[in-house]
C-alpha cells in the first residue's frame, strides 16, 4: 500500500513536470509582442533597448528558431534535469530557484502553521457549539474572507497594521517582522475554509453513534473526545489540507508579489513580465512539484492515521 | 426479592405536542428480563434513551425514572452510571464502534479508563474477554473487517466492560441473520443470569428466548403486557395476536412449471472486493416464475452478486448469459429502503406519469394493478413522505410491475417493514411476479422465509462466524 502511494505520487510528479512545462511554454508563445525586445529590456533597461540590442538577444538565444525546436530543446534539457539559464540574468534557473525556494517554503510553512493555529481551536469550538453566536460569527467571517482574493486581505492588513498603526513594515524582506503580514494574509484565507471543515468534521463525529457509544461505555467526555473523536476528526481534515495546497500555492504567487517577498511566486510574476521562459517553466515546475509533495505528505499522514488502509496493505 | 434497580413511572416522551411514548411504567430487577415488543418506529428506542438520559434535544419527557434507588438522577449523575452501572447495547454495532480503532484497543481502553487498570493489565483483560467470545484472532481488526455478528459481540464486550449490572439492548438483532441472532440471544441470556436486562425488539424469537415480562407497544401506547408465556401463547389484544401470527405464519412456495427455457444462466462467477473473495466459481440458472434466494451477512456480497446479474457491476471471472427477453427495462430492482427509491419533492402520481411517458406504457392497466396491490388511488396525489413504508414499498412494486419485467431483483424488500406488513408485502410480491411470469431474485436475511419461498438458495456467508474452521470463502450453491 505504501509502495502504491509512493508510486502513484511519483508518476504524478513526472506528469506534472511535463505538463506544467509544456503548458507554460506554449501559453507564453501565444502572448503578443516581440520576445527579444522584452528580454533586452529586462537586461539593459527600457531606455537602452533598440533594434540592434533586440537582434543581438535574438541571435544569442536562438529565438528565431521554430517554436517546436525551442520546445524540444527545453524538453531534452529537462530529461537531463537541466532547467536551462535565465534569459534575463544569465544564471542557471536551478540556482535562482534554489535561492528563492527557501524563502517561499519559509512563507508557506509559517502561513500553514498560523492557519492551523487559527482554524483548529476555532473549528473545534464551533463544532462543539453548533448554532452558537461564535459558530455563526465564524461562518460570516469565513464567507467574507473567502469572497476576497487573497491580495485584498493582504492590502487590508497593510492598511491597518502598516499604514494606520505603523506596527509592521509594508513590504520587503528582512527580519521576522517582515514575515508576519504576508503569512497572516495567507493564513486567514486558508483558515476561512479549513476552520469550517474542522467544524463540520467535529460536529459529525460528536453526533455519531460511536461517540455516543463511547460515552455509554463509561468514558468521560474528555476521554471519549481524546480517544474516539480526535482521530476521526483528524482524518478528513488532513485530507482536506492536501486539497488546500492548491490555494496555498496560488496564494503564494499573489502574496509574494504584493509584499515583494523574494520567493518563487515573486520570481514567477517577474519572469512573466520579462518573457523569461526558462524561469517561468522552472518556477511553475517547482510549484507543481511542491503540490505533489504536499499531497504525498498528506497521503502518508492519512495512511498512518487510518488502520483500514494499513490492514488492506498487509493482506 | 431484591429491590428493582430500574423503575420507570408513567414515562411519556413528547416531540412538541405529539406524544411519542405515553405513560409507560416498568420495574427491572437483577436476574430478570423485561422485553418491549413492537413495530419499528413505535417509540421503543426513546424509552432506552430516556432511561439513559440521552434523549435528543428536541424531545421532552415527563414522569419519573428511578435508577438504583435514586429518583430522577441529574444528567451528570446518570453519566456517572454509564458503563459502570447501566450499559447500553446499541442498534447498529458497526456504526457504534470506532471505525479507526482496532477491536482490542476499543475494549482495553474501557478497562484502562473506566476500570483504571494499568495499560498492560487492560490489554491482557481485553484479550481474555475477546478469546472468551471467540474473537481471539480478531483483536487487530477494525470494525469494517468484522462481520455483523462479530461486531455485535465486540460491542457487547465494550458496553459491559465497565461492569454494569443493567443492560439495555436496543434492537440488538436488527440486520443479523438467524445464526448470528441466536448468538446475540445467547449473550443476553447469559447477562440475565447475573444482571438485569431490558430488551427492545420487534423480533418475537428474541422475546421468547429471554422470557420475563413482555410489554407490547404500538405507536407509543402499551397494547398489552404480561409474562412472556402468557403474552406469546395467549395474546389478548388484536395487535399482539397479529404480530405473533405474522411471525409464525408460513409462506407457501409455488410449484414451478417445468420445461421453460432458462432466462438467466450464471457460470462460474468470481468476484473479489479489496482482498476479500466474495464468491468463487458460483453457478446457477433460473427460468420464468422461479424464485431464487440470495442469503448471507451484510457485506457478504449479496448486493454485488445481484448487481452483476443485472449488469450493473463487472465480475472478475465467469459469465452471465441473459435470454433475449431480458432486454432494456426488463430487468428491474426493488430497493431495501423505499423512500430512497423515490424523488422526494414529486407526487407519486407524477412519478408514475413520467415513467409512462418515457416508456410509452399503457395507463389503462393502472387501476387494476392498484387494486391488486391493495393501494388506494388517493395516494397518487401524495408525496413519498406522506405514505407509510409498507404502502410505498407496494407502490415501488407497482412501478416495477408496470414495466412488465422478466427479472425482478428484490433487495431486502421487507427488512424495514414491521412483521405484519412485511408478510403481506412479500406474499403480494410473489403473487404478482408469478402472474406476469417474471423471475424473482430475493435477497434476504431471513432464512426461514427463504426456505419456504425460494426454489433455490445461493448462500454467500462464509462459515467463519458459526464454526471457527479455517475459512476457504467458497460459497456453496445449495439447491433445495
Amino acid at each position: 500500500m505504501l509502495i502504491k502511494i509512493l508510486g502513484r505520487r511519483l508518476a504524478q510528479a513526472v506528469f506534472v513536470a511535463w505538463a506544467v512545462g509544456t503548458l507554460t511554454f506554449f501559453l507564453m508563445n501565444l502572448l503578443p509582442g516581440d520576445f527579444a525586445y522584452r528580454i533586452a529590456a529586462g537586461r539593459y533597461g527600457y531606455d537602452y533597448v533598440n533594434q540592434a540590442a533586440a537582434d543581438a538577444v535574438r541571435a544569442e538565444l536562438g529565438l528565431d528558431r521554430s517554436v517546436w525546436l525551442q520546445y524540444l530543446d527545453w524538453f531534452r534539457d529537462l530529461l537531463r534535469f537541466n532547467l536551462g539559464d535565465s534569459l534575463v540574468s544569465g544564471n542557471p534557473v536551478s540556482q535562482e530557484l534554489a535561492h528563492q525556494l527557501g524563502h517561499s517554503l519559509q512563507l508557506a510553512l509559517f502561513a500553514s502553521l498560523l492557519s492551523l493555529l487559527i482554524a483548529v481551536p476555532l473549528g473545534l469550538y464551533a463544532g462543539r457549539q453548533v448554532g452558537s453566536a461564535l459558530d455563526r460569527a465564524s461562518l460570516f467571517i469565513s464567507v467574507l474572507l473567502r469572497a476576497q482574493p487573497v491580495f485584498v486581505i493582504g492590502l487590508v492588513l497593510v492598511l491597518i497594521f502598516a499604514l494606520q498603526f505603523q506596527l509592521l513594515p509594508v513590504a520587503g524582506f528582512g527580519g521576522s517582522r517582515y514575515l508576519i503580514l504576508p503569512a497572516l494574509s495567507l493564513a486567514l484565507s486558508m483558515a476561512a475554509l479549513s476552520s469550517r471543515m474542522i467544524r463540520n468534521a467535529t460536529h459529525q463525529v460528536l453526533g455519531s453513534s460511536y461517540y455516543q457509544f463511547a460515552r455509554f461505555k463509561g468514558l468521560s467526555e474528555q476521554q471519549a473526545f481524546t480517544h474516539h473523536a480526535q482521530p476521526n476528526i483528524a482524518l478528513p481534515v488532513v485530507a482536506f489540507i492536501g486539497i488546500q495546497a492548491v490555494s496555498l500555492i496560488e496564494g503564494i504567487v499573489m502574496i509574494e508579489s504584493l509584499f515583494s517577498w523574494p520567493g518563487i511566486g515573486h520570481a514567477l510574476a517577474h519572469a512573466i513580465f520579462g518573457r523569461d521562459v526558462p524561469m517561468i517553466q522552472g518556477a511553475a515546475l517547482v510549484m507543481g512539484l511542491l503540490f505533489v509533495l504536499i499531497n504525498l505528505l498528506v497521503d502518508l499522514c492519512c495512511y498512518w492515521l487510518d488502520p483500514r488502509q494499513r490492514e488492506e496493505g498487509l493482506q | 426479592m431484591s429491590k428493582p434497580v430500574v423503575e420507570v413511572f408513567k414515562l411519556s416522551v413528547f416531540a412538541g405536542d405529539s406524544c411519542l411514548v405515553s405513560s409507560l411504567s416498568l420495574a427491572l430487577k437483577r436476574g430478570e428480563a423485561v422485553t418491549i415488543l413492537g413495530e419499528t418506529g413505535s417509540g421503543k428506542s426513546l424509552l432506552a434513551q430516556a432511561i439513559m438520559g440521552a434523549l435528543p434535544k428536541e424531545l421532552t419527557a415527563s414522569g419519573d425514572v428511578r435508577l438504583f434507588g435514586k429518583l430522577n438522577p441529574s444528567r451528570h449523575e446518570r453519566e456517572q452510571m454509564w458503563g459502570q452501572q447501566v450499559a447500553m447495547l446499541p442498534q447498529e454495532p458497526w456504526l457504534s464502534l470506532d471505525p479507526l480503532m482496532k477491536s482490542q484497543r476499543q475494549l482495553s481502553l474501557v478497562e484502562e479508563l473506566v476500570k483504571q487498570l494499568d495499560a498492560k493489565r487492560a490489554r491482557q483483560q481485553a484479550q481474555g474477554s475477546l478469546s472468551a467470545m471467540g474473537l481471539a484472532d480478531d483483536g487487530n481488526k477494525v470494525p469494517s473487517q468484522l462481520s455483523g455478528g462479530m461486531a455485535q459481540r465486540l460491542a457487547y464486550l465494550c458496553a459491559t466492560a465497565g461492569g454494569a449490572d443493567v443492560l439495555i439492548a436496543d434492537e440488538p438483532t436488527k440486520g443479523l441473520d438467524d445464526s448470528r441472532k441466536q448468538q446475540v440471544i445467547g449473550l443476553l441470556q447469559q447477562h440475565k443470569q447475573h444482571g438485569a436486562l431490558l430488551t427492545i425488539t420487534h423480533d418475537i424469537d428474541v422475546a421468547q428466548a429471554l422470557g420475563g415480562e413482555i410489554i407490547v407497544m404500538r405507536q407509543g401506547q402499551i397494547v398489552e403486557r404480561g409474562s412472556a408465556e402468557d403474552v406469546l401463547n395467549t395474546p389478548r389484544s388484536d395487535y399482539a395476536k397479529a404480530l405473533i401470527a405474522a411471525h409464525s405464519q408460513d409462506h407457501f412456495p409455488i410449484a414451478l412449471k417445468q420445461g421453460n427455457a432458462p432466462l438467466l444462466k450464471v457460470r462460474s462467477l468470481s468476484k473479489q472486493r479489496g482482498n476479500k473473495q466474495l464468491f468463487h466459481d458460483l453457478s446457477f440458472q433460473m427460468g420464468e416464475g422461479e424464485v431464487l434466494g440470495v442469503a448471507g451477512d451484510s457485506g457478504a456480497g449479496k448486493s454485488t452478486l445481484v448487481d452483476i446479474v443485472l449488469g450493473l457491476t463487472e465480475c472478475d471471472q465467469g459469465q452471465v448469459e441473459r435470454a433475449p427477453e431480458l432486454g432494456p427495462g426488463k430487468m428491474l430492482k426493488l430497493y431495501q429502503d423505499p423512500p430512497a427509491a423515490f424523488p422526494r419533492e414529486i407526487s407519486l402520481g407524477q412519478s408514475l406519469e413520467d415513467l409512462c411517458q418515457l416508456h410509452k406504457l399503457d395507463r389503462s392497466q393502472l387501476p387494476e394493478l392498484l387494486a391488486r396491490l391493495r393501494l388506494d388511488e388517493a395516494i397518487l396525489a401524495r408525496r413519498p413522505s406522506a405514505v407509510s413504508g409498507g404502502e410505498l414499498q407496494r407502490f415501488a412494486m407497482l412501478r416495477a410491475l408496470l414495466m412488465k419485467p422478466k427479472l425482478l431483483v428484490a433487495d431486502e424488500p421487507t427488512s424495514r417493514l414491521d412483521p405484519i406488513v412485511a408478510h403481506q408485502t412479500l406474499e403480494l410480491l410473489i403473487e404478482q411476479t408469478r402472474k406476469i411470469g417474471c423471475a424473482l431474485i430475493l435477497v434476504s436475511h431471513n432464512r426461514r422465509v427463504m426456505n419456504q419461498l425460494c426454489h433455490q438458495i445461493v448462500d454467500l456467508s462464509p462459515l467463519e462466524d458459526t464454526q471457527r474452521v479455517p475459512v476457504d470463502f467458497s460459497s456453496a450453491c445449495l439447491i433445495k
